[in-house]
Formats: structure tokens, C-alpha cells, sequence
């Protein structure tokens, strides 16, 4: 653990937050268009209203994600 | 050679004798008449079309089957003469009308169709409409429903479609009837319609219009409350 430089760790943060939004854009996109399927899935929980607000939101973090994602995978870690 | 020719022209014969045979010489299956599946169009007056299939089935059910010889349409609420119509009835004796208007979904696709129908504001006239009616509420087969302004009905030409592209509508786009909301976005244009009502409720809120959908639906706006 004590290996784990702040470049790594940022890394790592941005992989993994990249990861959970790219999720959840696919899951609220199914909410919109599968909303029949996917509404009794979640226990009425995601509704399509709640999946388009979700859906919606998430395009400005995704881009960021993805450009940061993009920009440190451009450094190589130094061991 | 000369065997080998003989052969051929044999062989054909047979053949032939028993495709004709098999087909009943062609007579019986020449005087029947059978009816093939309609064909949509795909250009109206300069207009490129888009296809039936192009629709995205977003009902809340499902595609509705409506059994056209218990089907009734009512015209009730705030009337002096409340109504309930066969299909028939609906469509008959009636003024037609055609227009192209392309249909806005909230996914984020659309398609441009030509539909025909009746204005639903001879419908409505025909019930004599009692002067503190403000809303028209549309009733679907599957539960649906959705609501616009009584003024937005009566001050444009809004129909009722049983038709698109020239061909009756099909089950899954609602038929028998779907409206035509032109200029509202695609959760107002209610399919399988069953019953329009009449009310005063000005705050009466449809089925996704009382899950956070606006309930003017303006094309220009967005669809989600401000």
C-alpha cells in the first residue's frame, strides 16, 4: 500500500469512478427504453422519469471521467 | 445423341405434367381472390415517410389487441349529450382529413407519418360541450391516459387517426384510434383510445404527467416540470 504513489492513486479513483458512471449510464439508458423490464427489477426504485433525470446528468462527469481517464494513461507510473 | 435429346424432352414432359398436377392446373387457385397485407407509403407530396415499423414500442402494457366488434368509444364528462360509438359509427358519415406531422418522442427518435382520421373537435361537438369544460381527458384500452386543453383541441386541427401512411393501423400503434398531438411531444399522442372526457379539472394530470412529465408537453420545452 505504501508503494502507492498520488499519481497511482488518481489513477486509480478515475478508473474506478469512470467505471461506476459508465454504469449507470447504461443501467438508466435500459431504465428509459426497457423501462417495462426494468422498473419491477429494482422494486419500482428506478422509474423512467428517475432514469431520464439520471440519464441526463451524467454526460457532464462521463466526459470529464473519460478525459481524465484518457489524459493519465497518457504517464507512465514511475516505479 | 439422339437418345439423350428423346430423354430430355421426356423427362420435361413428366415434370411438367405433374407440376400442373400438383398445382390443380392452375383454375381453381386463378378464381380466388386473396387478400394481401396492405402496403404503407413511403412519400406524400414531396414528403419522405417513415415507415410504421420505425416506431419504438414504449406502451405501458404492451401492444393492446382491441376487439373492434365490442369496441365503444364514449364522449363523455362535461357534455349535454354523452356518447358511445362503434367503430363504424366513429369512422362513417364523418369528414376525413390527411396531414403529415412527424412525431417527437421523448427517447429521442421521431418519425414523420401521414395520418388520417376525424377532428376530434366535430367528435366533441357532436356531445355539445357545457361551457365550464376546460380539459379533454383521452382514456386508453391498456389505462393510459393523458390530458391537453380543451382550447388547444377546439383551436387546432387535432385528429384522431385511424389511419397512417394509407394503411389502417396496426394493433401495436394503436389501433383503433391514436391522436395526433402535433406539436406536443410523443406521451400525448395516446393510442387505443376508448374515451374522451370532458372536465373542469384544470390540474388533472395524465399517467406520465403525474410521474414528473410537464403537463403542457410543448415540443419547444422541455418535458420534465421546471
Amino acid at each position: 500500500m505504501k508503494n502507492i504513489t498520488k499519481q497511482d492513486l488518481s489513477k486509480r479513483i478515475t478508473h474506478l469512478l469512470l467505471i461506476v458512471v459508465t454504469v449507470l449510464l447504461l443501467i438508466t439508458g435500459f431504465g428509459i427504453t426497457e423501462f417495462r423490464i426494468v422498473e419491477p427489477l429494482t422494486f419500482g426504485l428506478l422509474t423512467k422519469s428517475l432514469a431520464f433525470k439520471i440519464h441526463n446528468n451524467l454526460w457532464i462527469p462521463f466526459t470529464v471521467l473519460l478525459g481524465l481517464h484518457i489524459f493519465l494513461s497518457l504517464f507512465k507510473t514511475r516505479r | 445423341m439422339r437418345k439423350l435429346i428423346t430423354g430430355a424432352v421426356a423427362s420435361s414432359a413428366v415434370l411438367s405434367l405433374i407440376l400442373i398436377a400438383t398445382n390443380g392446373c392452375g383454375v381453381s387457385k386463378m378464381n380466388k381472390t386473396e387478400e394481401l397485407k396492405p402496403v404503407e407509403i413511403r412519400q406524400y407530396e414531396g414528403t419522405k415517410l417513415s415507415s410504421v415499423d420505425d416506431f419504438r414500442e414504449n406502451s405501458i402494457r404492451g401492444p393492446q389487441q382491441v376487439d373492434i366488434e365490442t369496441y365503444r368509444l364514449r364522449i363523455s364528462g362535461l357534455v349535454k349529450t354523452p356518447k358511445n360509438y362503434t367503430y363504424d359509427e366513429v369512422i362513417n358519415n364523418r369528414q376525413h382529413y390527411k396531414k403529415t406531422v412527424t412525431l417527437d418522442c421523448v427517447e429521442g427518435w421521431s418519425v414523420t407519418i401521414l395520418w388520417e382520421g376525424l377532428l376530434v373537435r366535430d367528435l366533441i361537438a357532436e356531445s355539445s360541450p357545457l361551457t365550464n369544460a376546460r380539459v379533454v381527458i383521452f382514456h386508453a384500452y391498456d389505462g393510459y391516459t393523458t390530458s391537453l386543453p380543451i382550447d388547444y383541441i377546439m383551436n387546432n386541427d387535432i385528429i384522431m387517426a385511424y389511419k397512417m401512411n394509407e394503411i389502417t393501423l396496426p394493433a401495436e400503434r394503436g389501433f383503433p384510434f391514436q391522436l395526433v398531438a402535433e406539436s406536443k411531444w410523443g406521451y400525448k399522442w395516446i393510442r387505443w383510445i376508448t374515451e374522451i372526457e370532458l372536465s373542469d379539472d384544470v390540474n388533472y394530470r395524465g399517467y406520465w404527467e403525474s410521474r414528473g412529465y410537464s403537463n403542457d408537453a410543448d415540443l419547444d420545452k422541455s418535458f420534465f416540470e421546471q
